[in-house]
């Protein structure tokens, strides 16, 4: 091992405040970056870094750290207790998949919304977003949670997602219409499924979990349960809308996730 | 009561420690169905019990007797040995524990000093342990196999199978033939050039070497091209079987490197997802049969072969029955490796039939590209690594099953040692159609289904069949469905003739092992690794 990266992971091992930048940042690092990543790690995290059974490496924002050092130890080493495993390069090519996997977040410089935020703010509360939807602690269940959702979609997902909400539906949103044999009848999000039970958020009756045997109708409803407001708002409604969801970013943290 | 007949069987357990483990008695494993002395319980790979204890009538009954918690976050793939009442099972990554099988208690513990990188596709596990006399045989993940004192766990001797920074890595369970410990080899995805070894079991060195990517000059090296057979692959990660009476070792090679990228490794690409016969005193093939040339899906063959003398259309044989990841159940002539008959188990679209020498019949356009095609059956095959089982009371052939397909993309392949050398970016599930497991049981003469016990996700673990009419099976399985997971935790009984549930637990956490029984103070137990638990019930 040369005297450098020893140096280097001592640094990163002790966790001193002396910050450690990325030496190679070139396009042609980036470039190279791109070559390993598509050959080492794109099995788990997608071609383009967008997830699978790994974490989605294009938000900017990594569970087990975002600095340079987090990265450059976690890709080096590996995580404990993950699926993560090291990678056998030499500290430049590691630096080069840095460099790559930060290109991913600044998605060839991102585009600013046109809308006003605070508009945007008050006409969400206004249309009853709040009824199905969470923001940072306050609102309801039926839908997903936006609380830093400008850090994980970027414009157009978030226009999408208002005017036509039924463009793409996560299964966890699919909603469960159970009658059982008694007659009493449950419509939810399905939590957990195994060969035997069900197990379900009820909209009115909370978590239940039931056996498959006492089942007469099991359906499930893949449309969104969210309307389109393409019609029901004006463009500039949408626009700002857009804004004051985009404005809603996680807080970075110079060491997150590094707890201990 | 309870409590002194506990005291009583630590204290046998602890005097039984010095019963000797002899080849004979490893021979005629089946006849001491107290114990369970190998991976698959015998030599000819049935992971089938004499004990009839516990059976149809009281299975019902069944409840937890114990539970070892072992301190680790990798997944237990580990099967069991019980040898004159103590149990020995590895834990992950690479350590060995000795227990009491009555209580669970541990005797002792062998922790593995690893190195802090280990390259390992698919998590650091160990499938389990040997034994021979008075030691125990463990590989490792760092490519080491390692012999301890069975009383003590002491290191004896500790051998480097091959160096684990350029990839290899040991997660097999050994197999002790005669006085040599045989050990295969990991690394599908890393580009290593596979093997079969056998070491000396008192002195560690290596008796011999099969290389399942044969070398210039060797048999079968025209099936690469150029130097594709230095990175070509043909791991040997689960244990195979032995057949005393031709002295041959018979043993499953996996996928060839790169998995998904077939373009720098044109033709066959021998000996890679193949039965390999192997003379045990030696290491020099006698006979193979390759179940899918050319692999491109990363379908291994490593299953445990089962051996089964019987009569095959009108003349006594000796066969070989492996279902294999690529979704067909095959019969091979084992004095031969002639090829005798084959057949789906599971919905395959990669093939249409296969010739008269039991090659594969292509089809068109299944091959991984660079937009992806869905081909059946998925990345993990129609089955996997864990055990299969064979009941010679109703003469049936148990498997897990995955009914799934899988979305293939051609990717880069950029050999570099010890990184992934894959070519792709496989798709394990497809969201929009998980597909679903089933333990099945097939006529072994024919590949029919003769029952099928279905189940919502795609387990990840054997079968054991009992002389109890039993078929233990687990649905340990999960569905990574967008950011959720759904998962399933159950240990059940079947009817080994109806496949009907006699009984079921939710163990809760992830299981992906072979279960085992065995007896002790005239109980008969049954062990399951569920989580980081291992599991043991008993009747009340």
């Amino acid at each position: 091992m040369r005297p450098a990266l020893l140096l280097l992971i001592a640094a990163v091992a002790w966790g001193q405040e002396a910050e450690i930048r990325n030496p190679h940042t070139t396009p042609a690092d980036v470039a190279a970056g791109a070559k390993i990543f598509r050959s080492h790690c794109a099995e788990c995290h997608g071609a383009k870094g967008e997830g699978g059974r790994g974490p989605n490496l294009t938000t900017g924002v990594f569970f087990h750290g975002s600095s340079d050092a987090d990265l450059f130890n976690n890709i080096s080493n590996g995580i404990a207790g993950t699926a993560m495993p090291s990678l056998f390069f030499p500290p430049d090519g590691v630096w080069q998949v840095v460099a790559y996997v930060r290109s991913l977040a600044q998605g060839g410089g991102e585009q600013r919304p046109s809308g006003d935020a605070a508009r945007g703010a008050a006409l969400f509360r206004e249309k009853g977003c709040l009824g199905c939807h969470l923001v940072r602690g306050e609102g309801g269940i039926k839908g997903p949670d936006l609380s830093v959702i400008g850090s994980q979609r970027n414009l157009e997902h978030l226009r999408r997602a208002i005017v036509d909400p039924n463009a793409e539906v996560p299964r966890q949103y699919w909603v469960a219409k159970i009658t059982l044999e008694s007659g009493s009848s449950y419509t939810g999000f399905v939590m957990n499924e195994d060969t035997h039970t069900v197990q379900i958020l009820d909209f009115t009756q909370g978590l239940k979990s039931l056996s498959k045997q006492s089942f007469r109708k099991f359906d499930i409803d893949k449309s969104s349960l969210m309307p389109s407001y393409e019609e029901q708002l004006s463009d500039r409604e949408i626009n700002d809308l857009v804004a004051y969801l985009w404005s809603l970013k996680r807080e970075s943290h110079a060491h997150e996730g590094r707890s201990e | 009561m309870k409590s002194s007949r506990l005291a009583l069987s630590a204290v046998l357990a602890a005097s039984s420690v010095y019963g000797q483990l002899t080849f004979e008695r490893l021979l005629k494993a089946d006849s001491e169905p107290q114990n369970w002395l190998t991976y698959s319980g015998s030599y000819r790979g049935w992971r089938y019990s004499k004990l009839d204890q516990i059976n149809r009538q009281n299975v019902k009954n069944l409840k937890v007797a114990w539970v070892y918690q072992m301190p680790t976050t990798h997944r237990i793939e580990a099967t069991p040995l019980v040898v004159d009442g103590v149990m020995y099972v590895s834990e992950p990554p690479s350590n060995v524990v000795a227990l009491d099988p009555a209580t669970g208690r541990q005797f002792w513990r062998y922790k593995r000093s690893l190195p802090s990188k280990v390259n390992v596709c698919c998590d650091q596990v160990n499938r389990g342990v040997a034994v021979l006399g008075d030691r125990v045989f463990v590989g490792t993940v760092d490519a080491h196999l390692v012999a301890l004192n069975a009383r003590t766990g002491a290191v004896l001797w500790d051998a480097e199978v091959a160096d684990y920074r350029s990839g290899y890595s040991i997660t097999v369970a050994p197999l002790v033939v005669k006085d040599m410990v045989i050990t295969g080899i990991a690394g599908g995805e890393f580009g290593i050039r596979g093997f079969l070894d056998a070491y000396d079991a008192r002195t560690g060195q290596r008796r011999w070497r099969f290389w399942t990517i044969p070398g210039p000059g060797e048999k079968g090296n025209e099936t690469w091209s150029g130097d594709d057979w230095k990175h070509g692959g043909g791991p040997t990660w689960v244990t195979g079987a032995y057949d005393p009476a031709q002295n041959l070792i018979i043993w499953g090679t996996g996928n060839p490197s790169p998995d998904w990228n077939g373009d720098v490794r044109r033709g066959d690409n021998l000996f890679t997802d193949c039965a390999i016969a192997v003379d045990a005193d030696t290491g020099v093939l006698k006979w193979y049969h390759q179940f899918v040339p050319h692999d491109v899906h990363d379908w291994d063959a490593v299953q445990v072969p089962v051996l089964v003398d019987s009569e095959w259309r009108g003349r006594q044989r000796k066969l070989v029955y492996w279902a294999h990841r690529s979704g067909l159940y095959e019969v091979l002539d084992r004095e031969t490796g002639e090829f005798l008959f084959g057949k789906p188990f599971a919905k395959v679209t990669w093939m249409s039939g296969l010739d008269e020498k039991g090659r594969p019949i292509r089809n068109p356009g299944v091959d991984p590209s660079e937009e992806g095609v869905y081909v059946w059956p998925g990345v993990q095959g129609a089955t996997n690594w864990y055990s299969p089982s064979y009941s010679p009371q109703t003469g049936l052939f148990y498997l897990t099953v995955w009914e799934n397909k899988g979305f293939y993309q051609k990717g880069e392949a950029d050999y570099k040692p010890g990184n992934l050398f894959i070519g792709s970016v496989p798709k394990i599930d497809v969201e929009e159609d998980p597909g679903y497991g089933a333990i099945r049981a097939l006529n072994p003469k024919t590949g029919d289904k003769v029952w099928e016990y279905k189940v919502h996700t795609k387990p990840w673990s054997g079968v054991l069949s009992t002389a109890g009419k039993l078929v233990f099976g687990a649905s340990g399985g999960w569905i990574n469905r967008d950011e959720r997971e759904e998962s399933e935790s159950s240990f059940y009984a079947l009817d080994a003739e109806s496949g009907k549930e006699l009984w079921r637990i939710n163990l809760g956490g992830n299981m992906s092992a072979n279960p085992i029984t065995y007896s002790v103070n005239g109980k008969q137990m049954v062990t399951m690794a569920a989580g980081s638990g291992i599991f043991t019930f008993a009747l009340p």
